[in-house]
């Protein structure tokens, strides 16, 4: 190679490593904008004022894109009425239409013309080679927002409303018991219900995964009797239910149900406990199945997917024993049954279990407030709460 | 050459590097024992030794009057095949260290390539692509007998996650938080925003 031709390769050499990394990063620039759309519509309760993404990043890995969101927002309540629970929708379109995501405050107490933040982290891995589109790669939306006089608005696409309802009947319910106890002096036993103001620095949690599609394991299964744990003055009584279980996976679970109640059952979320080898019982979340029961009828729930239970250091976890209870009904009137506090109490004689089936939201952001501020900042945040729900809409 | 024991006679390449003393150790026990109740074997290595030591003596004075004196040139023949045979088999052990040596450096080259590409591979690619290939390779193998097609929707410690054929989306939380289902097809991460002291709940759905 002569001299001549050295140099101009050397330049080339050159203008390719400094203008490489400018158009990178003049590209991810270009993307960053084009990651998260945030869109409410046009008559929504509450709108977006003010938006950030931090530290968002996107990097290539392999053969697919990895895209860390953390978008701030702040929110207004733009509505005459007090809001208490909000979903937001998240969806993205690589997942399209099979998969999508939702990040759900209850308990917010915002008054009409207040703000309040919101955050969502996630991370989106795709193929580089996706198509490019457009439209945002993520976006969020509102998918329905609950008052304080329990009437929503938004689409509600995923059942948002329902599970809204559930926790904020769960959090009046809760709020109720524990002002019971601090205005009768029953504080031992306050202190008692809310874990002595020790945080629960490694929660009871299980790592879970719900299979759905057709799936064949090599596992021998074991048909397993799964136990009904009964709320007596509930209007729907579990009967008795069975499960196919191999390994950590169960499959198939079917729940014989009886509605005892005078009316028509349009939906019933049936909660599911699962008991490891070590007779650690886990409340695994609840199952929603819509279905119209009669007064005195029978019916049954069954599950199609497949449940695949491990702890959290990802070890699968040996399951031992399956319990269910009814975690919620809906009727055909709308209106919601839940166990409220002495349906939990007679139950069950298992403090731990019984301290599970009371487990919602709104008590384990109470007993947060407990262990910052004690019991005279918990009677204030059930004072303000109680002012809340008292405004005129 | 076949020395199998002590009542056969050796042949005369071994009788040769015998008496020149170039056998190893253990052969040359062997023989010198056999030579030593054998006339015959011990005679024709005394001739061997006289006649080697008749030629050094003549190469030394660079005079060869003595080369008539080596009567027996089939000895002297032997000596030397023997000696060629001596220096082809060192030239071949010598080539054996070599190559131990070579297979060595190869070897690491290729364990140090093979520990690079492991360490990019866990650094740069992403979890679900590894997974993605070991399950496929496990199904070429036939260790894996259905491929599973639908939507999965699974908890790590650092958020939940719907994975789709095409994509994962993981709405991520923090350590504390509380992992259950809700729905028919949803995971839900429930936990307090130690910021805002709001309770905020995650949720995946596939359908």
């Amino acid at each position: 190679m002569s001299t001549a031709n050295k140099l101009r390769f050397a330049w080339g050499l050159l203008v390719v490593l400094v203008l490489t990394p400018a158009l990178l990063t003049a590209a991810s620039s270009d993307d960053k904008g084009n990651w998260l759309a945030v869109q409410f519509p046009h008559d929504s309760p509450v709108i977006s004022v003010g938006f950030n993404m931090g530290p968002s990043t996107a990097m290539a890995r392999g053969s697919s894109m990895v895209i860390d969101l953390h978008a701030g927002l702040v929110l207004r309540n733009v509505g005459t009425k007090p809001i208490c629970g909000l979903t937001l929708r998240v969806e993205a379109q690589d997942l399209s239409p099979h998969g999508k995501g939702s990040v759900l405050k209850p308990s917010l107490f915002v008054m009409p013309g207040e703000e309040f933040p919101v955050k969502v982290d996630m991370q989106l891995v795709r193929p580089i080679a996706a198509a490019r589109s457009e439209v945002a790669m993520v976006q969020v939306t509102l998918d329905c927002a609950l008052f304080s006089d329990l009437k929503t608005y938004g689409p509600d696409k995923l059942n948002s409303k329902r599970t809204l309802l559930v926790y904020e009947m769960e959090a009046r319910r809760d709020r109720q018991f524990l002002a019971r106890l601090l205005d009768s002096g029953r504080i031992p036993e306050l202190r008692e219900e809310l874990n002595y103001g020790i945080q629960d620095f490694i929660p009871r949690q299980l790592g879970l995964e719900l299979l759905r599609g057709p799936h064949v394991t090599t596992l021998r299964e074991q048909s397993v009797n799964v136990n009904p744990v009964n709320f007596p003055k509930g209007p729907v009584q579990p009967l008795s239910g069975a499960a196919q279980v191999a390994g950590n996976e169960v499959r198939s679970p079917r729940v014989d149900i009886r509605n005892v109640s005078k009316l028509i059952v349009s939906s019933v979320a049936m909660g599911w406990i699962v008991r490891d080898e070590h007779g650690t019982e886990f409340v695994a979340g609840a199952l929603t199945s819509p279905l119209k029961i009669g007064p005195v009828q029978t019916s049954f729930i069954s599950e199609p997917g497949t449940l695949r239970f491990s702890l959290p250091n990802g070890q699968p976890m040996v399951i031992d024993r399956l319990m269910t209870f009814v975690n919620d009904v809906e009727f055909a009137d709308g209106n919601i049954w839940i166990p409220s506090r002495d349906d939990i109490d007679s139950a069950t004689q298992d403090h731990t279990l019984r301290r599970e089936l009371a487990s919602s939201p709104e008590e384990q952001r109470l007993a947060n407030i407990y262990r910052r501020e004690g019991t005279d900042g918990l009677r204030k945040e059930l004072k303000r709460v109680s002012l809340s729900n008292q405004h005129p809409n | 050459m076949s020395i199998n024991g002590v009542a056969e006679h050796p042949n005369a390449e071994i009788l040769t590097l015998y008496s020149a003393g170039d056998l190893p150790l253990a052969l040359r026990l062997r023989i010198g024992r056999h030579v030593r109740f054998c006339a015959a074997c011990e005679q024709q290595v005394l001739s061997m030794q006289s006649a080697k030591a008749e030629l050094r003596r003549e190469a030394q004075s660079q005079v060869l009057t003595g080369f008539e004196a080596i009567a027996d040139w089939q000895t002297l023949e032997s000596d030397m095949l023997g000696n060629i045979r001596v220096g082809v088999a060192a030239s071949r052990c010598i080539e054996n260290v070599g190559r131990g040596r070579r297979f060595g450096f190869r070897f690491a080259w290729a364990a140090g390539m093979a520990t690079l590409f492991a360490a990019g591979w866990i650094a740069r690619v992403p979890a679900d692509d590894s997974q993605r290939i070991v399950t496929a390779l496990r199904r070429v193998v036939g260790l894996e007998q259905s491929p599973f097609n639908g939507t999965v929707l699974r908890s790590t410690p650092d958020g939940i996650s719907v994975k789709t054929q095409s994509a994962t989306l993981t709405i991520l939380h923090p350590q504390s938080a509380v992992i259950s289902m809700s729905g028919p097809s949803a995971v839900t991460a429930r936990y307090v925003d130690d910021d805002s002291g709001q309770v905020t709940i995650t949720n995946v759905y596939g359908q």
